[in-house]
């Protein structure tokens, strides 16, 4: 079964870490990716840079390790090394005597200065006057998931064989491609979507999200943009305020066709006034700085599943894209404007199986997006049902082929005895049959059950 | 919505009989949905989704009931000594509760213990069991809440008759030797119907009325004459509860300490000292234990001896020794903070002053008149700030102080 | 039939549903600070100021924003609000929720979208301005100089009502502790108050933490922190405040795992007498309903219970067993 390459938040910072040296410090001159770093380490790793933020003399390791308590010291090797991945953590060190560190004097100075103003925004807005009509929070937001729906969808279409019922984003189809989500023959035309492309319809919205924008960054680096400012960028944007505009003309020629490109992913709107254009950052947005941590827990995430012990699954949504992604793996049997309704059966999970989604995929999907009306119950999706599917991926399992020895014709019944037991206790036996005399082996242990048999024949024969 | 049902059940309903006899041709099960009506309370919103009941209407049922509940500010005996005897015969083991009538006492004693320590610091409590017709002591009377449950937790099995006369001469026993300032208190949580004794139950009960021990009872499966009576006499309270939901809220009214008779407890005024807690890592020789000791312990204000725990009486001098933290924490009973009254909002308040837009307590929205917050807007009656339901509900039944009052200066006396 | 139950239990039991304990994953804070704003202690504090190591309020004003704006960076999702405590009233001046609902509907339009673009250092200052106007005029009023302590127990109270209306909200919620930077003296007319709000952050779990910035220490707040499990300190050089907070205060609950933080130097558990509130260390005590008595009275103020004359019956842990008469 191939591996799902599941990149979490954790791996995007290990991106930013990979950067090289010079880029990280030219990061660091920006106080908002100072700010949006420092958020996004782990909170010993930012009590650390809290406390040395005055400090301007080396700190010996030693000292720093005084920190801590005794029992904590592995959190803190992690936390320091992270602050030293990231250059935060700068190794001063003179000769090889004792390690001694200070904070990066870039990083030091902007968040200072952070202390002192207090944060504010990063643009001016641009004043209501010039611009036109703002849409409202529930506008923006609808927009913005709309066109986040828009974009998975392009992938379940491709799933559901029909074929792209929109002409598939060439920028979109090349990400999917790039993250393995699709198939990227040269001769189909039509790309058709990949096991890995369904297990990524069943994650949560923000590790979809960081996915995409972790292969966008990558092929950023393809087509020649400079990664380093637009992590920089990307990292800027969540703290600019949900719903106002902000003059494009402010941006970089870089920065403004970033903006366009994650408008597609519903990252911004791009509206045209009379002679400005402006973006307005949506809640997506937002979500990118507040995931950067691994504070899991704080995702907002909209339950609208409800799994009743007798299979059936009632998903309060009318959304195309979560009652498509519960069509992976549930049979659907009606549908309300703001319901629908089916039911688990085996057909519908062997079939989900088929495509390439593990039981525990699915589980997970119905355990994360459960409904807030039975999100606190213990266990929120009934464990006849969570078993019941794990049951049904074992059965696609019944039949495992591994390479064996069979063992017969024995001349004493000790001699079998003693070998079936040498065999269970080197945990290779697969089967036995005393009436026959017939041992089956794991094909990796012949040598030793062929030598065991051996002493036993010099044994017997001495004894005689 | 469901009202919960506001006398205890079995002492006095006559009116029940005939209620009964209506709804004799129905199951029990049809019954509580036909009293209850409560699809009734259920009402359609604007997007089709059901929404039970109004949210006024909800929060103004809510504040009924707890001030149905709580009376006017009465004297109570705050240093209580309660044995709580609980009947380990083979009644308990019944099914009729799930899983059994015992796991579900079981639960509820300890729920009712850690309550009891919460509101009752100073009082102490006791374990009995009755079991083959004999009463046993479990724990002896003490103030650890954790100690008295792990007892409890190991020795959870039933068997035999029940026997109310060993089970009180057994408490009895104990509770008259404790100081004359403490309230005496017997709560019995019992299981059977009958009750197996060796002599004259009455007896018992006079004498438990003699030694101003007030028994109370709560029932599990049915009343009974012998436990109506025991309680009439002595002054207690007795109820018997109708499922497991209802068991555990008469359990845990007993949490409350009861208004104190005025005859019960000699009131006396008692020399206490409030001694001073030792800084983490100092080193003293504890007069308790006579040790050495190194860090915490507390020091006696009179004869500056060193003890390990509060509450206690100082070794070396006598002084009665408790934490003033634990006094504390009764005195919401004797100052309680006033009922905050409904304001209503279409008609101008009183016409002098604006209403204010959001709650004092926790800064959220308040409702208005047209405004699309729902809910009710109380004030305190003392300071005339605003308050919002949940804010209401804090401050009486958690913090016991009003925000308002304490958030300005009262004219110096 | 069990939704309307869990309404119906939602509504009764909120406070219970608080006891759970809540697992320390992340470091999601909310930060209440309690900022002694207290007229007579600053103005007394500058005139007996002796110079190089005590701090002015202008000083310590900076050092606390800086404070703040430290908590503001540390989590995006972080909440901040500040409570003054005055002699007269105490008020919010800040919270983190206001501009995002509670604003809503205040004022015309711009003006709302301004207040937006302030930072969060500029509202508070703006809010203190306010309301040390509002103190001192209510200073001039009152023609008594005598009166100097806070009202700590209202911002308290405030801040608990605060704490439990950010817990009503669908889990996950932030982490919440109480800073309090207290100056003046304890005021013993505010003994049971404060305990009361002590006890009410215990059984929500909110560490409450105290920094003295006075001369003296605080009995109330020692105990708060002794009882909640929050830090309790007094910087031995008030010039260096900012260093202190970024180095304890700054630490949320869940770094406090891991972290070595200064230990409690002992704390005073003296309780306070109703009759003339003076802070006593022994006392006499009514059985009926523990009131604290500096002497011994013949009745009890708050109950009304009338104390036998028998000396016996007071001078207890000898031999309890009394005479019937």
């Amino acid at each position: 079964m191939p591996r799902l390459r599941v990149v979490s938040r954790a791996t995007f910072m290990d991106m930013v870490a990979s950067l090289p040296a010079s880029k990280l410090d030219r990061l660091y001159d920006s106080h908002w990716t100072c700010q949006a770093i420092l958020r996004s380490l782990t909170p010993l790793a930012k009590q650390y840079v809290m406390r040395m933020l005055y400090i301007d003399a080396p700190i010996p390791n030693k000292s720093l390790q005084e920190w801590v308590l005794p029992d904590a010291t592995v959190k803190h090797k992690v936390a320091i090394d992270k602050l030293e991945q990231l250059r935060i953590l700068v190794d001063v060190s003179e000769r090889k005597k004792e390690v001694t560190y200070r904070l990066n004097p870039k990083l030091q100075n902007q968040l200072r200065s952070v202390l002192k103003s207090g944060g504010g925004i990063p643009r001016d807005p641009m004043p209501s006057s010039i611009v036109a009509r703002l849409p409202t929070a529930t506008e923006l937001e609808n927009y913005a998931i709309q066109q986040w729906e828009l974009v998975i969808l392009q992938l379940v279409n491709s799933a559901s064989g029909e074929g792209p019922t929109a002409p598939l984003n060439k920028f979109i189809q090349h990400i999917f491609q790039k993250a393995g989500l699709l198939t990227s023959r040269e001769n189909e035309t039509t790309s058709r979507i990949t096991e890995a492309g369904f297990q990524f319809l069943l994650l949560e919205r923000s590790s979809q999200l960081w996915q995409i924008i972790r292969e966008y960054v990558s092929a950023a680096e393809e087509r020649g943009l400079d990664n380093g400012e637009l992590i920089g960028f990307l990292l800027e944007l969540g703290f600019h305020i949900v719903g106002e505009p902000y003059n494009m003309n402010t941006l970089t020629g870089m920065q403004q066709k970033a903006v366009e490109e994650l408008a597609i992913l519903g990252l911004a709107r791009v509206q045209q006034g009379m002679k400005d254009r402006w973006f307005i950052p949506t809640k997506l947005a937002a979500s990118l700085s507040t995931n950067l941590s691994e504070s899991s827990s704080w995702q907002p995430t909209e339950g609208f599943v409800v799994v009743e012990t007798n299979f059936r699954v009632y998903g309060y949504t009318s959304s195309k894209l979560q009652t498509e992604t519960l069509r992976l793996f549930v049979r659907l049997e009606y549908q309300l404007p703001n319901l629908v309704v089916g039911s688990l059966t085996k057909e519908s999970i062997n079939s989900a199986f088929a495509s390439g989604i593990n039981a525990e995929q699915i589980i997970s999907f119905l355990q994360k997006h459960a409904h807030p009306h039975v999100a606190p119950k213990v266990p929120t999706v009934p464990e006849t049902v969570s078993d019941q599917i794990r049951l049904w991926e074992t059965d696609r399992n019944r039949l495992q082929l591994l390479p064996a020895y069979v063992y017969e014709d024995f001349p004493s019944m000790d001699i079998f005895q003693a070998v079936v037991a040498y065999a269970r206790d080197i945990q290779g036996l697969l089967w036995e049959d005393a009436s026959t005399r017939r041992v089956v082996v794991r094909g990796e242990l012949h040598e030793d059950v062929r030598s065991f048999l051996h002493r036993q024949n010099t044994a017997s024969s001495q004894r005689k | 919505m469901m009202e919960a049902p506001a006398a205890a059940y079995g002492v006095e309903d006559d009116g029940d009989m005939e209620a009964e006899e209506a709804g004799r041709d129905m199951e029990a099960w049809e019954r509580a949905y036909a009293d209850d009506r409560s699809w009734e309370a259920l009402v359609e919103d604007e997007t089709g989704l059901l929404q039970a009941q109004d949210k006024v209407q909800q929060q103004r049922q809510h504040r009924r009931r707890v001030q149905a509940s709580s009376g006017l500010h009465i004297q109570r005996g705050i240093i209580r000594y309660l044995y709580l005897i609980i009947d380990l015969s083979r009644a308990a083991a019944e099914m009729d509760f799930r899983p059994s009538r015992l796991a579900v006492v079981a639960n509820c004693v300890e729920a009712f213990i850690r309550e009891f320590f919460d509101q009752n610091p100073l009082s102490h409590l006791g374990i009995i069991t009755i079991r083959n017709g004999i009463a046993s002591r479990l724990t002896d009377l003490s103030g650890s809440p954790e100690a008295h449950i792990k007892v409890l937790r190991g020795n959870l099995e039933c068997a035999g008759d029940a026997s109310i006369q060993n089970a009180l001469d057994l408490s009895r026993s104990f509770l008259c030797q404790v100081p004359t300032y403490g309230h005496r208190e017997v709560m019995l949580i019992f299981s059977a119907l009958g009750t197996c004794d060796p002599g004259d139950v009455l007896e018992s009960v006079r004498n438990c009325k003699e030694e101003n021990i007030r028994c109370s009872v709560v029932g599990v499966a049915a009343e009974i004459y012998i436990c109506k009576l025991l309680c009439e006499k002595t002054g207690g309270i007795y109820s018997v509860a109708m499922n497991e939901a209802h068991l555990k809220e008469l359990v845990l009214e007993h949490v409350a300490p009861p208004p104190a008779l005025a005859e019960a407890a000699v009131a006396s005024l008692v020399k206490m000292g409030f001694p001073q807690r030792g800084a983490e890592g100092t080193i003293a020789l504890c007069a308790c234990h006579r040790e050495v000791k190194i860090g915490g312990g507390y020091t006696c204000p009179r004869c500056k001896a060193r003890v390990c725990e509060l509450p206690t009486e100082c070794f070396i001098c006598g002084l009665t020794l408790v934490s003033s933290p634990h006094l504390a924490r009764s005195y919401h009973h004797l100052f309680p903070v006033p009922v905050f009254e409904e304001v209503p909002l279409d008609a101008k308040f009183s016409g002098i002053q604006e209403l204010s837009k959001v709650c004092y307590g926790c800064q959220q929205l308040l409702p208005l008149a047209g405004s699309k917050v729902t809910g009710v807007r109380l004030v305190c009656p003392r300071c005339n700030k605003h308050f919002c339901f949940d804010c209401d509900v804090y401050i009486h039944e958690s913090l016991h102080n009003c925000p308002g009052c304490e958030s300005f200066c009262e004219p110096q006396t | 039939m069990d939704i309307l139950n869990n309404i119906e239990s939602s509504v009764g039991n909120k406070h219970l549903l608080l006891y759970i304990m809540w697992d320390l994953a992340d470091d999601v804070s909310l930060v209440i600070v309690v900022v002694d704003v207290n007229p007579y202690f600053w103005v007394e504090k500058a005139n007996a100021s002796t110079g190089t190591s005590d701090i002015d309020f202008e000083q310590f004003l900076q050092h606390v924003l800086a404070f703040m704006n430290a908590i503001l960076l540390l989590n995006h999702m972080n909440y901040l609000a500040v409570i003054a405590t005055g002699s007269d009233s105490c008020s919010f001046l800040y919270e983190s929720l206001a501009g995002e609902s509670v604003s809503d509907g205040e004022g015309k339009p711009p003006s709302k979208r301004m207040n937006k673009h302030h930072t969060p250092s500029a509202k508070i200052v703006r809010g203190l301005k306010d309301f040390v106007s509002k103190e001192l005029a209510f200073k001039t009023e009152r023609k008594d100089n005598g009166k100097r302590y806070s009202l700590l127990s209202g911002s308290l109270s405030m801040a608990l009502c605060y704490v439990q209306r950010i817990l009503r909200q669908d889990p996950p919620h932030p982490h919440p502790r109480i800073l309090c930077f207290q100056g003046s003296p304890d005021a013993s007319q505010q003994y049971i108050a404060v305990m009361n709000a002590i006890f009410s952050a215990q059984r929500l779990m909110v560490p409450i933490d105290s920094c003295m910035v006075g001369s003296q220490h605080s009995a109330f707040l020692q105990q708060a922190a002794h009882i909640t499990g929050g830090i309790y300190m007094k910087p031995p050089h008030p010039e260096g405040l900012f260093e202190y907070l970024m180095m304890v205060f700054a630490t949320d609950l869940h770094s406090r795992r891991f972290l070595q933080l200064p230990r409690p130097t002992g704390v005073d558990f003296r309780a306070s007498c109703f009759c003339h509130k003076k802070t006593i260390d022994t006392g006499f005590v009514c059985s009926v309903c523990l009131s604290i008595f500096c002497k011994h009275h013949k009745e009890c103020s708050t109950c009304g219970a009338s104390f036998s004359q028998n000396k016996s019956s007071f001078v207890t842990g000898q031999k309890r067993k009394l005479s019937t008469n």
